[in-house]
C-alpha cells in the first residue's frame, strides 16, 4: 500500500510539473511569436521609451533575452517562476497593479464552495437515480430515470441558469423574505447573483445547477456497473447466505460499483471547471473561472498562467485521490 | 448499519422432526424470456434424510443448479419461476413461506457451495467478513466475536494459519483454499441440509479428492443431509449414499449407490455409467453418448431421451414414461425400465 501511495504521487508530481512546463511553453511562444506584453502596460498604440520598456519589462519578468528568440525554451524565467510561486508570490495584474495572491484568497474559496455543492449535488443524485434504476431495471423506474436526466443533461447549464435567474430567483426571494425575513438562510439562498456578506449560502443554488452537468452520465454509469455486480455470482452467494436486499445493495453491490464511478466523478469534476466559468459569470460569483476568463479577455497573461497552473494542480491532485480512492476500495489494487 | 440483527431460532416453525430432512416433490421451474416459456426443471423428485448424501447427477443444462437453486429460493425472478411442486424441508413446504422466512432459512438450514469459489465470494471483502457476516446478520454478533467464529471455522475445514488468514481477501488464496473458505461460509451456522453445487469442477484432481473428503467427514460429523450436484458418476461413487440422475429436467432415476452402479434401471444412466473410463476396460475405447441434450425450448415429443436411446421404440416417441419402482428404493422414468434393470435392453 505504501509503495502503491508513493509511486502515484510521484507519478502525480512529474505530470503537475510537465503540464506547468507546456503551459510556461506555450506562454513564451506566444511572447516570442506575438509580440512584448509589457507594450499593453502602456495602452498599446503608442511606442513607449526604451529605459520605461525595459523597467516593466523587468518588472514583469520579460527581461530576458530569450523572450526574442522564438522557439527558446525559456527555462531560467520557467525556473524563476516557480521559485515565486512556492514561495507564495504570484505577481501582481497588469490592469491596477493588484496582488495575485490576494486575489486568490477571494475567488479560490468560492470556487471550492461551488464545486462542493455541486460535486455532493451530482454524485447523491447520480447515486441513488442510478441504484433505483438498476434495481428496477427494463421497468417504467428505469426508462423514467434515464428520460429525465437526458433531458436535465441535454438543456444546456447557461439555459438553466438564465432561466432561474430572471424567472425564479426574484419571485422565490420574495415569497421566501416574506415568510422567514431577508436576514435568514431562506431570504439569502434564492437570490440572483452572488452577495460577499453570504458566500455559503448564496453560492447553494448555483452548486446544486452545476451539479447537473454530466447528471446523465453518471446515472448510466452507476446504473451499469451495478447491473453487472447485481448478476456477478458472489451476489447470488450473498442472497444464499440469507442477507436482506439492502444489505445485499448496499455491502455487495454498490461497494463494488464504486470504481467505475470514481472514475466517472473525477472526469466530471475536471469538466465542472468548464461549467464554473459560465456559472461564474452569470451568477456573478468572483471565483476562478471567472477570473480566467476576465482574464484572457484583457491579456493578464500573468493571471491566466496563475489560473491554468492552479486548474492543472486541481485535475491532477483530483486524479490522484481518485487513484487513491480505488486502492480503498479494492484490495486486488492494494496488493498489486 | 443496514442490516437489523434479528435472532432467529434454529427450528423453523411447524417443522416436524420425524419428517424426512428434505422432500422435493415434482418441482417445476420456467424461464420466461420475450414472452416464451421455456421448461428448465419439469419434474425433479428426491428425499434427502439426515446423514445421508444424495448425488443429483446429469448433464449441463438437465437442470440440476436451477433445481438447487429453487431449493435455496435464490432463483432470479425473472426469468426465472416456480410453477408447481413442493419442496419440504422437514415436513414445512417451503415454497408457501414468505419471504422474510425463506431468508432465514438459507444459511439457518440450508446452505449451499457453489462451483466457482473466485467469483462466488466478493472479491473486496475479506473472507473473515464474509464468513462473520452470517454470524452478524443472522444471530446479532457484534463483529469481534463474528471474527472470532470465522477462525474457528476456517480453522475447521483445514486452512493453515486460520488466525492471519481470516484477514485476507479471496484472490490471495489457491483454488482449494478459496473453495474451502466456501465451504466454512456454508457450515457457519449449521445448517442441517448442506448443498455443494459441482464444488470440485474448478479444480485440480488431488485438490478435487481432499475436497470430497472434507466434505464427506464434515457431513458425517454434523449428521448433516449432503446434497452433491455433478456431472461426474466418478466423483460420487465413493462418497454418496443415494443417486438421483436427472435429464431434460426430469429426474429419470433414483436409486441407491450401489444399486445404481451395478443394475443401472435407465437407458441413461446404463450408457452414463459405460462413458467413465475404469481400470477393467482399461485400452477399450470409451462409450459415447450419440447426439446432443435436448433443448429445453424444443423438447422432443415423448420420452425426452429417445433420439439418443439404444433402447427406443415407436411407443417411446409418442407417449411420456411415468417414474415406476423396479425395486425398493429404486425408481426408473422408462416404459422399459424393468428390461433394463435385469439388463435385458
Amino acid at each position: 500500500m505504501g509503495r502503491y501511495v508513493i509511486r502515484r504521487l510521484l507519478q502525480a508530481l512529474l505530470t503537475l510539473g510537465i503540464v506547468l512546463f507546456i503551459l510556461h511553453y506555450l506562454m513564451a511562444l506566444s511572447v516570442q511569436i506575438r509580440g512584448n506584453p509589457a507594450i499593453l502596460f502602456f495602452g498599446g498604440e503608442r511606442t513607449p521609451d526604451p529605459a520605461m520598456l525595459a523597467q516593466v519589462e523587468r518588472l514583469y519578468g520579460l527581461d530576458n533575452g530569450c523572450y526574442d528568440r522564438p522557439g527558446d525554451p525559456c527555462l531560467v524565467p520557467f525556473v524563476e517562476r516557480l521559485q515565486n510561486y512556492a514561495a507564495g508570490d504570484f505577481g501582481t495584474t497588469l490592469n491596477g497593479n493588484r496582488d495575485v495572491a490576494a486575489l486568490l484568497g477571494i475567488y479560490i474559496p468560492n470556487t471550492l464552495r461551488l464545486f462542493l455543492f455541486s460535486t455532493v449535488t451530482l454524485v447523491v443524485l447520480a447515486m441513488v437515480l442510478g441504484t433505483w434504476a438498476a434495481r428496477h431495471r427494463g421497468r417504467l423506474v428505469d426508462h423514467s430515470v434515464r428520460g429525465t436526466t437526458i433531458l436535465i443533461d441535454s438543456v444546456p447549464v447557461f439555459l438553466i441558469l438564465l432561466a432561474y435567474v430572471y424567472m425564479m430567483a426574484v419571485p422565490l426571494t420574495r415569497w421566501a423574505r416574506g415568510i422567514w425575513g431577508t436576514e435568514s438562510f431562506m431570504g439569502q439562498v434564492f437570490r440572483p447573483s452572488y452577495n460577499p456578506d453570504y458566500p455559503w449560502t448564496t453560492i447553494v443554488i448555483p452548486g446544486i445547477i452545476l451539479g447537473t452537468v454530466g447528471l446523465a452520465t453518471l446515472t448510466r454509469l452507476v446504473r451499469a456497473s451495478q447491473l453487472e455486480n447485481i448478476g456477478a455470482d458472489f451476489v447470488r452467494t450473498a442472497k444464499a447466505k440469507g442477507l436482506g436486499q439492502m444489505r445485499i445493495t448496499v455491502v455487495h453491490v454498490v461497494r463494488n460499483s464504486m470504481i467505475p464511478i470514481v472514475t466517472g466523478i473525477g472526469y466530471l469534476f475536471a469538466f465542472m471547471l468548464s461549467g464554473a466559468v459560465l456559472t461564474e459569470g452569470v451568477m456573478g460569483i468572483p471565483g476562478m473561472g471567472y477570473m480566467i476568463f476576465n482574464a484572457v479577455q484583457r491579456q493578464e497573461i500573468n493571471l491566466v498562467i496563475v489560473g491554468l497552473t492552479i486548474s492543472a494542480i486541481v485535475v491532477v491532485v483530483v486524479s490522484l485521490v481518485v487513484d487513491l480512492l480505488y486502492a480503498a476500495l479494492d484490495p486486488r489494487i492494494r496488493y498489486e | 448499519m443496514v442490516s437489523t440483527p434479528q435472532v432467529v431460532g434454529d427450528t423453523l416453525p411447524g417443522a416436524d422432526l420425524n419428517a424426512p430432512l428434505l422432500e422435493v416433490e415434482d418441482l417445476k421451474v420456467e424461464f420466461r424470456v420475450r414472452g416464451k416459456r421455456v421448461p428448465a426443471v419439469r419434474s425433479a423428485s428426491f428425499t434427502l434424510e439426515r446423514g445421508r448424501t444424495l448425488a443429483v447427477v446429469g448433464e449441463s443444462g438437465s437442470g440440476k443448479s436451477v433445481t438447487s437453486q429453487a431449493v435455496m429460493g435464490i432463483l432470479d425472478s425473472p426469468p426465472a419461476y416456480i410453477t408447481g411442486g413442493e419442496v419440504r424441508l422437514q415436513g414445512v413446504d417451503l415454497l408457501k413461506q414468505n419471504e422474510e422466512t425463506r431468508r432465514t432459512v438459507r444459511g439457518n438450514h440450508i446452505a449451499i457451495v457453489f462451483q466457482d469459489a473466485l467469483s462466488a465470494l466478493n472479491p473486496l471483502w475479506s473472507v473473515g467478513f464474509q464468513i462473520g457476516e452470517l454470524f452478524r446478520v443472522h444471530r446479532g454478533t457484534g463483529r469481534a466475536e463474528a471474527k472470532k467464529r470465522a477462525i474457528e471455522l476456517l480453522d475447521l475445514v483445514g486452512i493453515p494459519d486460520a488466525k492471519n488468514r481470516v484477514g485476507h481477501y479471496p484472490h490471495q488464496f489457491s483454488g482449494g483454499m478459496r473453495q474451502r473458505v466456501m465451504i466454512a461460509m456454508a457450515l457457519a451456522l449449521d445448517p442441517e441440509v448442506l448443498i455443494a453445487d459441482e464444488p470440485t469442477t474448478a479444480l485440480d484432481v488431488t485438490v478435487q479428492a481432499q475436497i470430497m473428503r472434507l466434505l464427506k467427514s464434515i457431513q458425517e460429523e454434523r449428521h448433516m443431509g449432503l446434497i452433491l450436484i455433478t456431472h461426474d458418476l466418478g466423483v460420487v461413487a465413493d462418497v454418496a449414499d443415494d443417486v438421483a440422475v436427472m435429464y431434460a429436467g426430469e429426474v429419470v432415476e433414483r436409486a441407491g449407490i450401489r444399486d445404481a452402479f451395478k443394475r443401472p434401471a435407465h437407458p441413461y444412466s446404463k450408457a452414463l455409467l459405460r462413458a467413465i473410463p475404469r481400470v477393467d476396460t482399461l485400452g477399450q475405447e470409451l462409450e459415447v453418448i450419440a447426439g446432443l441434450p435436448p433443448n429445453p425450448a424444443s423438447l422432443p415429443t415423448g420420452c425426452p431421451f429417445h433420439p439418443r436411446c439404444k433402447a427406443a421404440e415407436d411407443r417411446c416417441a409418442e407417449e411420456a414414461p411415468p417414474l415406476a419402482a423396479v425395486a425398493e428404493g429404486h425408481t426408473s422414468r422408462c416404459h422399459f425400465a424393468m428390461e433394463v434393470y435385469r439388463d435385458e435392453r
